[in-house]
């Protein structure tokens, strides 16, 4: 089951370095099904959908650690087992003295065209980590998974295809 | 009892909740948004409450991490980055379209940019080819023309040779003409002299009577021939003097003949140097002046490229 959000609202996630939930709005928690109890403290992958390729997460956490901002076409699976599509914002957070202290994310409703166009390609993706020796967890497959994102992407970066779906399909 | 206890835990509960709204209000306040309100009771008030405060919290947050990346990503060209509004209310929503429009306009302005960029560099690149044609020809041009430069000098100096040979050979006719004049001078004398002789020989023989009568006739045609060498003499005195006349007027026209070319030598003398540089007056000639302005045309396009 696809569940959805208000155009008014944000989900909002902090982590921890390690991507441990330090705090989760009430549409996060609303949407995933979940409580607070069973978020802050937990890893961020509870809400791991298997359809989302190892390769997009490998993206975040590279450009996480290079202290820039990732804008990404996420599907997340809610404790009920329902699935809501989001275009996530993940930013570092900073202290005063510009020292990384967490995680953000910030999560608006995408359009379905958008959606349609990242679930094709994420499809492509995932079906290239599961041929791999070692199965969906393997390096192999997780390195093909990366060749072709870049060899769909067509020259163009992640960030391009994101903002090519996200401005063509209305803001 | 129960009554009181409650009286007297109350306040402290609202007082403890107070200050950890205000701890977390000033922590927002002085810019750290990294700050929320952690539970403070159940009752839905207080969830609502709290919900409230985290919800003002996240999208402060939120607007603050947009702005400045949608902001950062327009300056470093990268136009596609939105600031997008979906999720942004009221203000928040009205700052992030005017972020927006302001994108647009520096996205406009980099365009324009962009294009000028282009045009100039286009001129730079007409301009230097068509110097470089300009001073092609004009290398060329003056190549050919210290060719034709130098052949009509040569030219000049044969024919003002040419001409200094001709006024001695009319000189030499004019000596000539002297010396015939002075020859004819002399057969008139002796012609004259022989009439006169003839004149005395016809007076002797007719003092001879018919003894002189063969002699008279001898000395009547003597002086018939002394009057054809006198009238020859002056035919050729004629002659002599046209020839002089002409001779004359020759010398006059080869020399101002000659002055033509001198000068026209001079003048084509002018146009080498002009051409080819002159050593002395330390010019520079049309090529080497062709050569200069390509240089100049080089570094200005190399200037204008590179700004
Ligand atoms: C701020 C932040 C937000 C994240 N949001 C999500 C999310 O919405 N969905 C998700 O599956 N992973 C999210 N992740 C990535 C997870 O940490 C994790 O890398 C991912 O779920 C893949 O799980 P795995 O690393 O165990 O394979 C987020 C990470 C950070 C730091």
């Amino acid at each position: 089951m696809e569940r959805t959000f208000g155009d008014d609202e944000i989900i909002v996630s902090k982590t921890d370095l390690r991507g441990l939930f330090t705090y989760a709005n009430d549409v996060f928690l609303r949407t995933s099904a979940l409580t607070e109890d069973e978020t802050v403290g937990q890893p961020h992958n509870i809400i791991r959908h298997p359809d989302m390729p190892r390769a997009v997460f490998k993206l975040l956490w590279d450009t996480l650690k290079r202290r820039e901002e990732l804008f990404a076409y996420v599907v997340n699976l809610a404790a009920d087992g329902a699935h809501y599509w989001v275009l996530a914002h993940v930013t570092p957070s900073f202290d005063g003295a510009g020292t990384v202290v967490g995680y953000h994310s910030s999560r608006r409703r995408p359009e379905r065209r958008a959606v349609d166009a990242a679930a094709a390609l994420y499809a492509e993706l995932r079906a290239a980590e599961q041929r791999g020796p070692g199965g969906s967890g393997g390096q192999a497959g997780l390195d093909a998974s990366w060749k072709l994102l870049h060899e769909r992407l067509g020259g163009r970066s992640y960030d391009e295809f994101v903002w090519d779906l996200t401005n063509g399909g209305g803001r | 009892m129960i009554r009181r206890r409650a009286e007297t835990q109350q306040p402290t509960e609202d007082t403890e909740l107070l200050r950890t709204l205000a701890g977390v209000c000033r922590r927002a306040a002085a810019g750290d948004l990294e700050a929320r309100l952690p539970a403070i009771g159940d009752s839905p008030a207080a969830i609502e409450a709290r919900s409230a405060v985290n919800a003002l919290l996240d999208v402060t947050d939120a607007f603050v991490r947009e702005s400045g990346a949608a902001l950062s990503a327009a300056a470093e060209g990268r136009f596609h980055r939105r600031f997008l509004t979906r999720g942004m209310l009221g203000s928040f929503r009205h700052a992030a379209s005017t972020i927006g429009a302001a994108n647009d306009a520096m996205q406009a302005s980099a365009v324009r940019v962009a294009e000028s960029d282009r045009a100039r560099l286009a001129l730079a690149d007409q301009l230097e080819s068509a110097v470089l044609t300009v001073s092609e020809q004009v290398a060329t041009a003056a190549t050919e023309m210290g060719a034709s430069a130098n052949g009509l000098s040569d030219f000049a100096r044969e024919a003002v040779a040419g001409a200094e040979r001709g006024l001695t050979t009319v000189g030499s006719l004019r000596t000539a003409s002297d010396q015939i004049r002075n020859a004819v001078d002399l057969i008139n004398q002796v012609a004259s002299q022989t009439r006169l002789l003839a004149l005395n020989a016809t007076i002797e023989a007719a003092r001879a009577g018919e003894a002189g009568r063969g002699f008279s006739v001898v000395a009547g045609e003597v002086k018939v021939l002394a009057n054809e060498t006198s009238e020859s003499s002056d035919e050729i005195i004629g002659q002599v003097a046209t020839v002089q006349s002409a001779a004359a007027d020759a010398i006059e026209v080869l020399e101002s003949v000659t002055e033509s070319i001198r000068e026209m030598s001079r003048l084509v003398t002018g146009i080498a140097a002009a051409v080819d540089g002159s050593h002395d007056s330390g010019n520079a000639g049309l090529s080497q002046l062709a050569e200069v302005l390509r240089g100049e045309v080089s570094r200005f396009v190399t200037t204008v490229r590179a700004s």
